[in-house]
């Protein structure tokens, strides 16, 4: 069986369709979905730093509280002050983007470091970096950043830090995985006879030939942890504070509301959340398994 | 069972008790160096007011009793750690083991709860999927759980909430008080367990390994033997395929059901350790959240020993890897 698998792996490598012909339908519609929702959050993180909103997200409208969505100059409706509902969501973005991409740098940077030193080397660091993982997947991670909140007072850049930290252990053993792979098929040994420097054969041959869809996929799913982690905190009041709108806080503040039949107010920050993250991991699965070809027939 | 059996098992136990010591350790030295950098110590608490700035409040500490290195101080703190004494709480002035403990069993119950629900969910799925692949019913359930694993939990919370309380009237409108004070109390229960064990955001991860997994063991040669001579193909791949895959990913989300389970708790006044959590973040009282993330390390720890004891029960070849 495993021969086999193996073989149309390599013949796989090296067809010349491109991927797109040889992927999945099913995989595809996932990969289109999520492509169109980060565009449309980079898309509306640049608008919300350039402050091109249909209106004020500080804006109060006393005398049209609590519109629904629809409503004539307020497409997604206001909250319970009258403020714009999308202009809101759009400006959220801002809580989440950079602090995200933050995490992820460190993630795939030190998960790299570590994962090469692992795969590579092996031996002793292996065991060291083995040990390193236990100890960081020990703390449910909402725990640890809750206790990091209460000796440090941080902003979310440093909680992202730690969540960054905290995702070290996954890409770290996915590049071990890979590069031991790597050795079974002698590709290391041979890159090594022609006399190639270490840096060349782990930069170039391993890493961008051979890691770099895995990388990819990574930074999609660790946006999404991020986005996930972002929007529980400013829910359970550590990360943005109110009036600076967050995803977590719009559903935190709209929630009074919610038990007297009002559900939009928490209700749109909540499928924002829902649409973005799925986006994320449906993007990161459907790369997976078009890139590294993780379906089984 | 025999003695030649349970061998293997205590050998591995023994080995896996000694990482596992050897990891609380680790844990333990974190969780120190968090607090041991973090800004004012609290000494500086104390001693507010009575110093002039620049002033090293080092003489304060010999009379306390505080050694003056980091290592003496961590060395002295596990002691007392392993003594039991987890300090007192800044808040409450409640001695931290105690009170962390006390509400970690209402945690123990949710999590577990959830779990239970978790794998009510995936297991048949995955077992769907497997046996029938992509089909017109496996794809929206798997589908379903992909958009179920992204749901905000917080969210989720409110409308079970909304539809079950204030709507149907089905459970108590409890928050935490419905508990002793009428007969069907304990139903209260089941709504956060329920939200947390579909929204934890896990779903659809443990469907995709449980079904990888399964998907493996039933191409296997043995499977097909089985299969050809008439033998039962469930019993055959039953160990191999069912139990492991499940233990090992129940123990792998461990960490992430109990931190969710702050968040739900905090939606349903659930009286557990990640509402306390919450409270000891807010009013940084550092003792609490530490013995916290301590026991909250305890129990992912145990969890992934009772993972690998499940393991080499299934499979005593695994004691001489």
């Amino acid at each position: 069986m495993k021969s086999y698998s193996q073989i149309s792996g390599e013949i796989g490598e090296f067809s010349d369709l491109p991927f797109w012909k040889k992927a999945d339908t099913v995989d595809l519609a996932y990969v289109t979905y999520g492509l169109l929702i980060v565009t449309l959050v980079v898309l509306s993180y640049f608008l919300g730093s350039f402050n091109l909103l249909p209106h004020d997200p500080q804006d109060l409208d006393l005398e049209l509280m609590m519109a629904g969505p629809g409503t004539a100059g307020h497409l997604l409706g206001t909250d319970f002050m009258g403020r714009d509902m999308l202009s809101r969501l759009i400006v959220g973005i801002q809580a989440y983007f950079l602090p995200g991409l933050l995490a992820i740098t460190i993630s795939l940077l030190f998960g790299t470091l570590l994962g090469v030193l692992a795969g590579y080397h092996g031996g002793r660091s292996e065991t060291v970096i083995t040990y390193f993982t236990n100890l960081v997947d020990s703390f449910p991670r909402l725990v640890l950043i809750l206790l990091v909140i209460a000796a440090f007072k941080p902003d979310i850049y440093v909680i992202m830090i730690v969540v960054g930290i905290t995702n070290i252990p996954v890409v770290a053993s996915l590049i071990k995985g890979k590069i031991q792979f790597l050795k079974q098929k002698n590709f290391i040994e041979a890159d090594t006879a022609l006399g190639l420097p270490t840096r060349t054969i782990i930069l170039k041959h391993i890493l961008w030939h051979n890691c770099r869809s895995l990388l990819i996929i990574q930074a999609t799913l660790g946006m999404g942890e991020a986005i996930l982690m972002e929007t529980s905190l400013s829910y359970l009041g550590f990360g943005v504070q109110e009036p600076t709108p967050s995803w977590g806080n719009m559903v935190q503040s709209g929630a009074n509301y919610f038990m007297k039949g009002q559900f939009w107010p928490s209700t749109a920050p909540a499928l924002a959340i829902l649409f973005t993250i799925l986006g994320f991991h449906l993007l990161g699965d459907g790369l997976n398994n078009i890139l590294e070809g993780r379906r089984g027939k | 069972m025999k003695l030649s059996a349970i061998r293997p098992i205590a050998l591995v136990l023994s080995r896996e008790m000694a990482i596992t010591l050897l990891l609380l350790l680790g844990v333990s030295f974190v969780v120190f160096i968090i607090l041991y950098l973090s800004p004012g110590d609290p000494f500086s608490a104390l001693l507010e007011g009575q110093l002039s700035s620049g002033e090293s409040p080092s003489g304060a500490h010999e009379v306390l009793g505080v050694p003056p290195s980091w290592y003496a101080r961590y060395l002295s703190w596990l002691a007392n750690l392993l003594q039991g004494n987890f300090g007192t709480s800044i808040r409450t002035g409640m001695p931290v083991l105690g009170e962390v403990l006390r509400v970690g069993i209402n945690t123990l119950i949710l999590t577990l709860g959830s779990m239970l629900v978790t794998l009510l969910i995936a297991v048949p799925i995955a077992l769907y999927s497997v046996v029938r692949g992509i089909n017109k019913i496996s794809w929206p359930l798997t589908m379903f759980a992909y958009v179920v694993s992204a749901l905000p939990v917080f969210w989720l919370g409110y409308i079970v909430i909304y539809f079950f309380t204030h709507k149907l009237g089905l459970f108590p409108l409890a928050f935490g008080y419905a508990t002793t004070s009428t007969k069907f109390g304990w139903l209260y229960a089941l709504l956060p367990i329920f939200v947390l064990g579909v929204g934890n955001g896990t779903i659809s991860e443990v469907i995709r390994s449980l079904r990888d997994e399964m998907g493996r063991v039933m191409a296997e040669d043995y499977i097909r033997t089985a299969r050809a001579k008439g033998a039962s193909v469930w019993k055959h791949s039953f160990k191999e395929g069912l139990l492991i895959p499940v233990t090992e990913i129940v123990a792998a989300k461990i960490p992430f059901i109990l931190g969710g389970a702050v968040i739900v708790e905090q939606v349903f006044n659930w009286p557990g350790m990640g509402r306390m959590a919450w409270q000891a973040a807010q009013d940084r009282d550092y003792p609490v959240i530490m013995g916290i993330a301590i026991l909250a390390a305890v129990f992912v720890r145990l969890g992934s020993l009772f993972q690998s004891v499940v393991y080499v029960a299934v499979n005593p070849r695994a004691s001489k890897e």
